[in-house]
């Protein structure tokens, strides 16, 4: 079964933007800058997430579902 | 010999003095000093000790685990790691999904030290037992 999607009154670029507003005070912008930034648009909005990319590596960067109509989070994780 | 399972290294004492030892040197209560500590868990092929060896310090987002160091017949059987931004800020203490994928993928267990308890992600002992390369098995 195929699934269409709606097209998403918030952009990328916005989630994006929402998501790092929040996460910059938790985590600054050093902590963020060194993890992989990802941007996939699902049914439940855009998961916007920061990964550790370096291998053997520990730490991790927050996770977070933002609402493609509204812009409003969802949902965040705080991880590290 | 068997390599030890997780279960068993989290009992061991000399384990449980590295996880508070690391710990502690997190400095999770200091906003500007706080980072990451951690290392590698081994055990001795021919007598049996366990020994752990800290990896260099961390900063606030990482700590690298990619150089254990070689002992004389000492095996890699886990690595051990803080989480120091506290929960109480909202950090979550649990295992990232980053975790979880590093530990599956390097073949031995790997410990989350939290200020909620210790969490313990990958398989359940060195993949591959005592045998093959001295660090990382896979």
């Amino acid at each position: 079964m195929t699934t269409t999607l709606a097209a998403p009154s918030v952009s990328c670029q916005r989630a994006i933007d929402i998501a790092t507003a929040d996460a910059l005070p938790m985590y600054g912008a050093d902590w963020l800058n060194k993890l992989q930034l990802t941007a996939t648009l699902h049914d439940d909005g855009w998961r916007i997430e920061w990964h550790q990319w370096r291998p053997r590596h520990t730490g991790g960067g927050p996770h977070y579902v933002i609402d493609a109509s509204t812009g409003a989070i969802v949902s965040k994780k705080y991880y590290q | 010999m068997d390599a030890p399972t997780a279960a068993e290294l989290e009992a061991h004492p000399v384990v449980q003095a590295a996880f508070a030892a690391a710990w502690a040197d997190t400095l999770p209560d200091d906003v500007v000093l706080r980072h990451e500590e951690g290392g590698y868990i081994y055990i001795n092929a021919t007598t049996g000790e366990i020994l752990t060896r800290r990896a260099p310090p961390g900063g606030r987002d990482a700590l690298d685990l990619s150089y254990p160091p070689l002992m004389p017949d000492c095996f890699l059987v886990a690595t051990f790691q803080p989480h120091p931004n506290p929960s109480r800020l909202g950090f979550d203490p649990t295992p990232s999904l980053d975790d979880y994928i590093e530990a599956d993928g390097s073949g031995v267990p790997w410990f989350v030290v939290t200020d909620v308890g210790v969490f313990v992600v990958g398989p359940d002992s060195r993949v591959g037992g005592l045998s093959g390369p001295p660090g990382y098995p896979i």
